[in-house]
């Protein structure tokens, strides 16, 4: 209940944010222009509309959850009135979980939206609604509920700033992190190659919310990698929220 | 004054620690579960869209050399991952991107060529990649020297090494081995007249004893060469007079088809066989 409504204030909080209207235009532009970019393109024409569209709800998404993120809980502590909050009886973790989930609900709304404007832009080009889409802007909203989780995390122990560069690194980490797969295959057996391994298992993997060529492609989806790959966000995201829970507790605000 | 730290607090942060290591082990165990289901993937789609080596450049920011190096050590583990079947689709414009964020750098040009060359086997690539790297340091052999090399060795087309070996020999600085290199491919490319000047040359300019002996042998070899082709060609000129072979190459002399008998280099009489009608050098030209 108390999550709930600190999720809902917010929300609320989150909707009069210009930032989040200002990334929602260049996103809209961007997904519109793709339709513009496609006709330059000599081929398939629809790819490009797909890519584009893709790309810009995933990137645009990415830069809603940082750019709001880093500043949800930091703003409480500059402006005092996490005082006011923390005095009511209000756990720390609901605190954490409240913000969290009330900025996810706002993602939620947006990728919607831009959801909608890209299915809408290739409907204009190809008349058919193409359903397929949807599993990959689902895979990116469940990379935002991580990305979030981070956000929240650094915003919690430093400034907007800081955090919006930590976030970042963590989000090109979490895209690159697949390239390890081939330096440790070649490594000679030992501890080094133990160690690799540990941390190539620990850093994220953020390609695994990354199912955009594949539905742009056409190819089939191993079904198990839903399951696994959204349980893999739902813990990634957990133990970030844990670590964030863990760090605000430490902090005395005296 | 110690700071009470309440039972309820402790067991709070001893669940949280708890969750935490529970997570963590699960998104670890997750990230392997996810390895194992193997995604169809479009061959080589990870690099389809890296974007030329002169708008990357801008992108780099200063750092193109670092861009370079990264971009270089990827392409050697792409090039080494052998179940991607056609990854050689792209291998132009990987290094032609490593080219532009470094031209100077010297290995992904050698390397680019070798993988194109031995592993690819496409020649005509090998040949642009080393081409480019030539275009952008021309105060460089090597990459003449190294297309040369293929040439020579791997399409055994002579005239084109030969080509190759005199660019590469004309830069400053290029070792002497390059000149004895264009030397000897000349000679196999037929043309003996500028086979035997460079290697006049190479023997007038060596330092070293055993180069000059070198230089001296395939000189042997080039005139005997030149001199069995004379004597080949007088030959069937008897021949065609008389309608059978000479019994001796002194019948040429007799005859007038020729003014004198040629000498090899040695100043010994050239062996002939009467039966075929084959002259060879008296001595083995290595061997001398």
């Amino acid at each position: 209940m108390k999550i709930g409504t600190i999720a809902l204030n917010t929300f609320r909080e989150a909707k009069r944010d210009r930032v989040l209207y200002l990334l929602f235009f260049f996103a809209a532009v961007c997904i519109v222009f793709s339709r513009a970019l496609a006709i330059l393109t000599v081929g398939d024409r629809v790819k490009i509309i797909r890519d584009v569209g893709l790309a810009s709800i995933s990137l645009f998404g990415v830069l809603m959850a940082i750019l709001m993120g880093t500043g949800l809980v930091y703003k409480e502590i500059d402006k005092k009135t996490i005082f006011t909050l923390l005095a009511k009886p209000i756990h720390r973790a609901q605190f954490i979980l409240g913000k969290y989930l009330g900025l996810v609900l706002t993602l939620f709304i947006m990728t919607v939206l831009m959801a909608v404007i890209f299915l809408g832009v290739l409907f204009f080009h190809t008349f058919r609604v193409e359903w397929p889409m949807l599993t990959a802007i689902l895979f990116i909203f469940l990379e935002l509920l991580l990305i979030t989780a981070v956000a929240i995390l650094f915003s919690t122990f430093s400034t907007p700033i800081l955090s919006s560069i930590f976030s970042l690194s963590f989000y090109l980490i979490g895209h690159l992190s697949w390239s390890l797969e081939t330096p440790i295959r070649k490594m000679k057996p030992g501890a080094g190659r133990t160690l690799a391994y540990v941390l190539y298992t620990f850093l994220p993997d953020l390609e695994n919310f990354n199912f955009k060529t594949e539905v742009v492609h056409n190819l089939p989806i191993p079904p198990g990698i839903y399951l696994y790959s959204t349980a893999y966000g739902l813990f990634y995201a957990a133990f970030i929220l844990g670590l964030a829970i863990w760090v605000f507790r430490k902090r005395d605000f005296i | 004054m110690t700071r009470r730290i309440s039972p309820r607090r402790v067991s709070g942060g001893f669940t949280l620690a708890l969750f935490l290591l529970a997570t963590c082990a699960g998104f670890m165990g997750l990230k392997l579960a996810t390895d194992k289901v193997l995604r169809m993937k479009v061959p080589g789609s990870s690099i389809i869209y890296v974007p030329s080596g002169k708008f990357l450049k801008y992108a780099t920011f200063g750092y193109s050399a670092l861009a370079a190096d990264m971009v270089y050590l990827w392409a050697i583990q792409y090039y080494s991952t052998y179940e991607i079947p056609d990854r050689f689709e792209r291998l132009d414009h990987i290094f032609s991107i490593i080219a532009e964020l470094d031209p100077r750098y010297t290995d992904p040009y050698e390397i680019g060529s070798l993988i194109a060359g031995q592993e690819a086997r496409d020649v005509p690539l090998a040949f642009k990649i080393l081409g480019r790297g030539a275009e952008k340091n021309p105060d460089m052999w090597l990459f003449d020297f190294e297309a040369g090399h293929i040439a020579q060795m791997q399409l055994k087309d002579f005239d084109l090494a030969r080509k190759y070996y005199g660019k590469a020999m004309a830069v400053p600085g290029a070792p002497d081995l390059i000149k004895r290199l264009f030397a000897s491919t000349t000679f196999k490319a037929q043309d003996y007249q500028t086979a035997w000047e460079t290697w006049l040359e190479v023997l007038n300019t060596a330092t070293e004893d055993r180069v000059k002996e070198i230089a001296s042998n395939h000189l042997y070899q080039v005139k005997a060469a030149m001199d069995l082709e004379n004597l080949k060609g007088a030959v069937g000129r008897f021949r065609e007079k008389y309608g059978r072979l000479p019994s001796a190459l002194s019948q040429l002399v007799m005859t007038g088809i020729l003014p004198s008998l040629p000498k090899d280099l040695d100043e010994k009489d050239y062996l002939y066989d009467p039966g075929t009608g084959e002259g060879k050098a008296p001595t083995v030209w290595w061997k001398r």
